[in-house]
């Protein structure tokens, strides 16, 4: 409180909380107040079609560790995350590359680029249900050019199925890691490549040396949103495979979703809901007191 | 860099032709299946270079279903939900930009980092909530949840922008005797172009994108693109044959506006993206 300012100041503050009223307010009520529910449904039998809603305790979370449709589930998740995960490290980075490259073709590769970031993932996975097609799919009619007796049904084959879920998700997504992982490259100070050049240092140096300490940061960071997307992706399975074949695919939001909405197990699927929170929030936490240590 | 010898530009070329390939041929495929002939359509191999083109896919297409309706609910939920935020945000983006109180910067931190909570996550408690409202299959329930996705990335970019243009214009107006609406309508608005084309156009394409909201909180009244394109085997009455004719021609028209509009403002997206996604 500053004397004859305090008026004014307050004001002012009070003018501050009423314009993000409305953005706090949605945000709160969209994810806060959710999160903290599912917690609380998830104690719950709770179902609209048998009109149930009772307390029982941890007997939901007992279910999710027996159900074998879960481990599945799980276990698809796991290893969802972490092949793409690598596979955009890979990629993402290369591509980022490419893309701050200065050379004639850059809007048009920038543009290539973006379009598989724009478009929808429903679209671009109803249309690779069609591509991973044996007989009238693109992918075996690409490789048919060269190896004529081609034969494999992508999406029938439990393997088959997760590789091209994968694939698929990678030719989406890639490009916007490789957009975020550009905007570090950029901040990267030029006349750092140029003396190591001169002192004759090698692209891989450059690149090892030089590259990847300073864009360290926005890959961490850039990763753990990726990981976090990965552990909640849905539409793709929804559009590609319905967790199929089996539940092969099966990730764990469409896990969730099946339960929830198909099943009207609304205090199962909620315990699904924490299951995956829980493994977000470690991972989040986890990750931001390792990026806070690490410096550039 | 701009000496390269002539091996380091033979490669830079073939390398984004590849990439070129791997985005453009599956888009081409989609395109050109949605203009064949329906017999010319399950050829094995493939024939990309059909000598007849035809309309007939999207002919079919409008007969069997509501195509305009769709369109006209896509763009309803997506130009009300964009007008919405563009209003929020840019009072929310002034508030953050300006001030330097504790739990004001704390508050920014919530609506930035509240991205890391899915959707997926909220959504059990979202439809209980919206269904005891009355709101599922509105456009009012709909809206809101749009609104809410498009809010932490266009309050980042918002509040960036603001936070660059110089606090002395404002002061000058406030010594004219300008209160907090004109200032924010009057002088900071203008400015603001910018950061409102670039927010508009990301926002649109993540609407367009979006489509675990209207799966979950719509039924039969309101139905955009990205469900109805979900619906088409239905709408003929294919269960175990995919209409690749008629889902190929609802693809493109659901394609081609996003393309039209990546291509007109690659420039502006893609620094939108690197501006507002990663804050250091």
């Amino acid at each position: 409180m500053y004397g004859g300012t305090t008026v004014l100041e307050r004001r002012k503050l009070l003018i501050a909380w009423l314009l993000i009223l409305p953005v706090l307010a949605i945000r709160l009520a969209t994810t806060a107040y959710p999160t903290l529910s599912i917690f609380w449904y998830s104690l719950r039998d709770y179902s609209f079609l048998l009109r149930i809603n009772e307390f029982i305790g941890f007997r939901n979370i007992a279910y999710l560790v027996t159900d074998p449709k879960i481990g599945n589930a799980f276990s698809f998740t796991f290893v969802f995350t972490f092949v793409s995960i690598g596979l955009m490290l890979l990629g993402g980075i290369a591509l980022a590359h490419l893309l701050n490259v200065q050379f004639g073709g850059r809007r048009f590769l920038r543009t290539t680029a973006l379009i598989p970031w724009a478009l929808p993932m429903i679209v671009a996975g109803i249309a690779a249900r069609w591509a991973f097609n044996d007989v009238y799919g693109i992918v075996n009619d690409l490789v048919r050019r060269f190896a004529v007796d081609f034969r494999y049904d992508w999406l029938v084959s439990p393997v088959g199925a997760q590789a091209a879920i994968i694939a698929v998700d990678f030719w989406k997504n890639v490009s916007f890691f490789a957009i975020l992982t550009l905007a570090g490259l950029q901040n990267v100070p030029s006349e750092l490549y140029e003396s190591a050049k001169i002192d004759g240092a090698g692209p891989t140096t450059l690149l090892v040396r030089i590259t990847l300490p300073h864009i360290k940061r926005t890959l961490f960071i850039v990763s753990l949103f990726f990981i976090i997307w990965r552990l909640s992706s849905f539409d793709i399975v929804y559009a590609m495979t319905r967790g199929g074949p089996g539940s092969s695919t099966s990730l764990l939001a469409f896990r969730m979703y099946e339960e929830a909405f198909k099943n009207l197990s609304i205090g199962y699927a909620s315990s699904i809901a924490v299951a995956l929170f829980v493994i977000m929030a470690v991972a989040g936490v986890v990750g931001i007191a390792y990026y806070r240590r690490v410096d550039y | 860099m701009n000496n390269r010898s002539p091996l380091h530009k033979a490669l830079l070329i073939v390398v984004t032709l590849v990439v070129a390939f791997v985005v453009l041929w599956p888009m081409y495929w989609i395109l050109i299946s949605s203009l064949k002939p329906q017999d010319k359509l399950f050829a094995s191999p493939i024939d990309y270079f059909p000598l007849t083109l035809t309309l007939d896919s999207y002919h079919r297409l409008f007969t069997a279903m509501d195509i305009v309706s769709m369109s006209i609910a896509t763009a309803v939920i997506t130009a009300l939900s964009l007008a919405i935020t563009m209003v929020v945000c840019t009072m929310a983006g002034y508030a953050f930009a300006r001030s330097n109180n504790k739990l004001i910067l704390l508050a920014f931190g919530f609506v930035i980092f509240s991205t890391m909570v899915p959707f997926i996550i909220s959504v059990i408690p979202m439809y209980v909530f919206i269904r005891a409202l009355g709101l599922v299959d509105t456009y009012l329930g709909l809206v809101l949840l749009y609104t809410s996705h498009m809010v932490p990335f266009a309050v980042a970019v918002m509040t960036g922008f603001i936070k660059q243009i110089p606090v002395t214009i404002e002061e000058a107006a406030e010594v004219d005797g300008a209160g907090t609406t004109t200032l924010i309508v009057r002088i900071i608005s203008p400015l603001l172009k910018p950061a409102i084309a670039t927010v508009a156009i990301i926002n649109f394409i993540l609407a367009m994108n979006e489509f675990f909201i209207p799966l979950i909180f719509t039924i039969r009244k309101i139905v955009p693109l990205a469900i109805g394109i979900t619906k088409v085997p239905l709408s003929i009455n294919m269960h175990y044959v995919e209409p690749w004719d008629l889902i190929s021609a609802m693809g493109m028209l659901i394609i081609a506006p996003i393309v039209i509009f990546v291509v007109i403002f690659e420039k502006r997206i893609l620094s939108g993206l690197m501006a507002g996604s990663i804050k250091e």
